[in-house]
């Protein structure tokens, strides 16, 4: 997790979505907390979406089916 | 009872009696501000055109008189005018011309948005990986868009959005113009210029609409398009303007021309007409290529001018389209002095506003009428609000 939050911070800093929805996908899946894994894959469908990426469909039904999201 | 701003009695008068619009509707910034809502949110003003954004997902931040806007074309090709701010915190969504990939992210909190407003997504609105909250309903919740009509490529808007429909507000000239409603295709990069000058923007729109001046501030004219050669264009609360039959295509060394609009008629050979569509577009038809001028109020005293060149065809000579462009730059920054004269003018005090010739200068009045009317209208409005 370590170098994930490590990775993460770089891919802020570079501004790439492509690595921050993959980043944060596999933060969501590191986690045991059901509410830590959606804040993260809140994050990951957020830049999907923002970026139009094909992740998005599939990280918004996961959300949806715990329930949060529309 | 409210005392009005101006006493506008004067300028509603005949062109033979009447005086132009008091120093105040030029200087005064209480004044500025009325017009802005009476003479530009209220009607159909031109913000910018649709040629800014080509491809769909193309985002422009613009701001109209103070007012944030983004001008985007939707996934589906069509051109919207949102306000650029999120319906959250009322940050601004985007700050710098860009494609949209996928959705309008807001930098602040994340709410997201569709390229047709809809806001699509509000992270942890119920708190950490909580999106949704039965508060924050997000169909009452998408981008304010702004009304919005394109025609000849201009993005207009009516901020107010109590206008009447654009095709019915602008019927006439669009019925003058009819044989030019053919496609017309912007000329790129090279086609486009701004000029900022210090004046206030309704005298740009003065100067623009008589030919009464042409002689003595373009005297490039004079050789082939005299004083009366021209004739003026009047719509009493719509437009006005001045036309010439002698229009002559502009040629390069090997004696080309720019192609014409295909069918606009014989008539067009020799005419062109230059017409200020209330309350901010300058706009020229020719029978090879047209032109757009927005003015962007930016003060009481300061307007950019945004230049727009067209051509019938996507991709006109560019040698040609460079000497066109050079051409009316010139034309137009040999307006600049007296925009400029004129604005300053308006700071000597006990000017009655002037007087017109009655023969050259109704373009002119004709709008000043337009302005005192949509005044008048407005300060009525408010008076019978209070």
């Amino acid at each position: 997790m370590k170098d994930l939050d490590a990775n993460m911070i770089s891919a802020h800093e570079a501004g790439d979505r492509r690595a921050l929805i993959r980043l944060y996908a596999q933060a969501a899946d590191a986690v045991n907390d059901l509410d830590a894994s959606c804040f993260y894959l809140t994050h990951a469908y957020v830049f999907a979406l923002e970026a139009g990426a094909s992740e998005a469909q599939a990280l918004h039904a996961r959300l949806k089916a715990h329930g949060r999201e529309a | 009872m409210t005392q009005p701003l101006t006493d506008l009695g004067r300028v509603r008068a005949s062109v033979e009696q009447a005086n132009g619009l008091p120093n105040a509707h030029y200087i005064d910034p209480a004044v500025y501000e009325e017009e802005k809502h009476a003479l530009l949110f209220g009607q159909w003003a031109g913000l910018a055109v649709a040629a800014d954004v080509p491809e769909p997902g193309d985002a422009k931040p613009l701001e109209f008189l103070g007012m944030p806007l983004l001008l985007i074309r939707d996934k589906d090709g069509d051109v919207r005018v949102f306000q650029n701010i999120c319906r959250h915190r009322g940050m601004i969504l985007v700050e710098e011309p860009r494609k949209i990939e996928g959705a309008i992210r807001c930098p602040y909190h994340s709410w997201c948005y569709s390229t047709k407003g809809a806001l699509v997504s509000t992270p942890h609105v119920g708190g950490p990986g909580h999106n949704t909250h039965e508060s924050i309903r997000r169909d009452e919740l998408g981008l304010n868009e702004v009304r919005s009509h394109i025609w000849r490529d201009i993005v207009w808007i009516n901020v107010s959005g109590d206008a009447a429909p654009f095709d019915e507000a602008m019927s006439d000239l669009i019925a003058r113009w009819s044989e030019f409603d053919l496609p017309l295709y912007h000329g790129g990069h090279d086609s486009r210029f701004e000029l900022e000058v210090q004046t206030n923007w309704k005298l740009a729109i003065e100067n623009y609409c008589e030919s009464y001046h042409l002689p003595w501030v373009h005297p490039g004219l004079n050789s082939y398009s005299k004083l009366e050669d021209h004739y003026h264009i009047e719509k009493p609360g719509e437009y006005s303007g001045q036309g010439t039959m002698v229009y002559r295509q502009l040629t390069n060394e090997n004696g080309e021309k720019f192609p014409d609009f295909e069918d606009v008629g014989a008539k067009w050979n020799e005419q062109a007409e230059y017409i200020a569509a209330y309350p901010n577009v300058l706009l020229g038809v020719h029978r090879d290529h047209a032109f757009a001028i927005i003015l962007e109020p930016k003060g009481p005293e300061r307007t950019v001018e945004h230049i727009h060149l067209y051509y019938a065809v996507p991709r006109s000579d560019e040698g040609l389209r460079m000497r066109n462009t050079q051409l009316w730059k010139t034309v137009f920054e040999e307006d600049i002095f007296v925009v400029e004269g004129m604005q300053k003018g308006r700071h000597a005090t006990h000017f009655d506003g002037g007087r017109f010739s009655p023969v050259m200068d109704s373009p002119t009045h004709c709008f000043h009428d337009w302005v005192a009317g949509k005044v008048e209208a407005h300060r009525a409005m408010k008076q019978a609000a209070e």
